[in-house]
């Protein structure tokens, strides 16, 4: 097997005056490419993960290691650089006056040329369906566009992973859509490994792998398929199963023989309408 | 209405006075506050006139829109003028009423300080008019550039000045958007005697100032996310071009200077 692009093996972390940890012991990996799903309830210390991944925070316990490297003051520059974050108010990361000021920031950070600026943003924009909105001021786009913004400014840096700190949450449905299809292609296609950190497990069973947080534990670890089945469990610490998922199940509970393995409406529909002319 | 707003008064436009370099236009400006002072005679107020309509007229800027900019400074201008007119002994009276006299000198000196007065202004104005605020800071940016040496956070005040401007819509948003929340709860913003109508402020005023810590926290992260560490190593996307336009403007303000300057009694 590849050696894996990021791995945390037994970290823990607590925020300052406080002595109960937001996150213990908690060891996972993610492979070049892959969509891994973070999940867990407001608290769960998900949100707290994420942050120690870029080394915004550091963890007391633990090695964190990304792209073959621990993390630590020598490499966090690079992996900032390697590493994209979307956060989840699209407002609150907005830094430049224009879109093309925004996408700008990271790479003005990283000391690009300005030359190779101009042609890397051109090749974002494009990247994320923006390129009309060049010279947008921030309060004249949607949130959507604006996380789209947000996701350009990373891949202009022409990253190897992408972080979804929950940056969906505060968009509408068609914000949301445009923003996991533009993460999904750009993670299909260029094989940038996305971990998306979320408490919608619709979101989450898009992924390849999902990791079930609680009360800053690993609760569970797997496939979208494999982690469903835990059902009742997943509701009972706060997380609501897609749709599709409560549905199957209890139609199932009734005696219809569907199979296992959807996790969108869309699949759920296609299952029911195709079920008698299968036999 | 916050989707066209535009911030300060700048008039959008491709004139020449719009295509100079930011640094142009602020060291401009800056020369001719100086300048203004030179004139003290019919002669060299009738030079600087011409000079500053010519440049106005460059702009190609609505007269209605310099105007407007001038209007909450007429009054001043007017009292300016009074005051000039009765409080200047010098020459002959030209009209006497009772007490008051006026003097030709105070007729003169009226005009000249309020013409004097109009001029800056007009002046000052066709800047905002012509400059975007962020070309502005560019500008200040880079002039101020020197000043690093005495360890003056020239980049750190410019960042602090775009992302204010920045925030600038978001936060009128935010405003309305809680003015409308706390009405909702029965705030009276409009009416009310004055006690009552402080108190509706601090309503709104309250949960403004906490969500912009919120949000100066969170942009503060993701700012760091994205790599920043202060000025050093940066380079810059945006880019002010010193083109011979700016030169030959630059020059003409000197000519003006030596002209008034020789002209002057």
């Amino acid at each position: 097997m590849a050696e894996p692009i990021l791995s945390i093996e037994g970290v823990y972390f607590r925020y300052p005056n406080q002595s109960e940890y937001a996150v213990q012991n908690v060891s996972f990996q993610a492979e070049r490419g892959e969509w891994l799903a973070i999940v867990g309830h407001n608290g769960s210390g998900k949100s707290t993960i994420a942050r120690l991944l870029i080394g915004l925070l550091r963890p007391e316990r633990g090695v964190i290691r990304l792209f073959g490297r621990p993390l630590d003051e020598t490499t966090v520059w690079d992996v900032r650089r390697r590493v994209g974050m979307v956060f989840q108010n699209p407002d609150n990361q907005f830094v430049g006056t224009t879109v093309e000021d925004d996408i700008a920031f990271a790479l003005e950070n990283n000391g690009i040329p300005r030359d190779e600026m101009v042609e890397r943003i051109h090749e974002a924009v494009r990247q994320v369906h923006m390129e009309s909105f060049l010279e947008h001021e921030p309060h004249r786009l949607s949130g959507g566009q604006k996380q789209r913004v947000a996701i350009a400014g990373i891949l202009a840096l022409r990253p190897d992973m992408i972080i979804l700190d929950e940056a969906t949450s505060m968009l509408d449905p068609r914000g949301r859509e445009e923003v996991l299809d533009t993460v999904r292609r750009l993670n299909r296609q260029r094989r940038i490994t996305v971990v998306s950190i979320t408490h919608d497990l619709e979101e989450a069973a898009r992924a390849d792998r999902i990791v079930v947080m609680n009360k800053g534990e690993v609760m569970a670890e797997g496939t979208p398929e494999h982690v469903f089945r835990l059902g009742g469990k997943l509701e009972r610490i706060g997380l609501d199963l897609p749709f599709a998922v409560k549905m199957g199940s209890r139609l199932r509970e009734k005696g219809i023989p569907l199979r296992v393995g959807y996790f969108t409406t869309e699949e759920l529909v296609e299952e029911l309408w195709t079920l008698y002319s299968k036999k | 209405m916050t989707n066209n707003l535009i911030i300060g008064q700048y008039v959008p436009g491709h004139s020449l006075i719009h295509r100079l370099d930011p640094r142009a236009k602020l060291l401009i400006v800056f020369a001719y506050v100086l300048i203004v002072f030179l004139a003290n005679n019919v002669v060299t107020y009738t030079v600087l006139s011409l000079f500053t309509f010519v440049f106005a007229a460059l702009s190609r800027i609505p007269l209605s829109f310099i105007m407007r900019g001038l209007k909450p400074i007429l009054w001043v201008v007017l009292f300016t003028m009074l005051l000039h007119l009765f409080m200047t002994k010098e020459g002959d009276v030209v009209y006497r009423l009772g007490t008051f006299s006026i003097y030709e000198g105070g007729i003169r000196q009226g005009i000249f300080i309020s013409l004097r007065f109009l001029l800056l202004v007009l002046m000052t104005t066709m800047l905002t008019l012509t400059t975007t605020p962020i070309e502005v800071t560019d500008g200040v940016e880079s002039l101020l550039g020197p000043l690093k040496k005495m360890r003056v956070p020239v980049h750190e005040l410019a960042l602090m000045m775009a992302i204010s401007l920045r925030f600038i819509p978001t936060l009128m948003e935010e405003t309305e958007k809680i003015m409308k929340a706390q009405a909702a709860r029965g705030v009276d913003f409009s009416g009310g005697r004055f006690s009552e109508r402080v108190k509706a402020i601090v309503s709104l005023l309250v949960p403004l100032f906490i969500s912009s810590f919120k949000r100066a926290d969170e942009l503060a992260t993701a700012m760091e996310a994205r790599g920043y560490r202060g000025g050093e190593g940066r380079t810059k996307f945006r880019q002010l071009v010193w083109k011979p336009l700016d030169t030959s403007f630059l020059v003409a303000t000197a000519l003006l200077a030596a002209l008034l300057f020789l002209l002057r009694s």
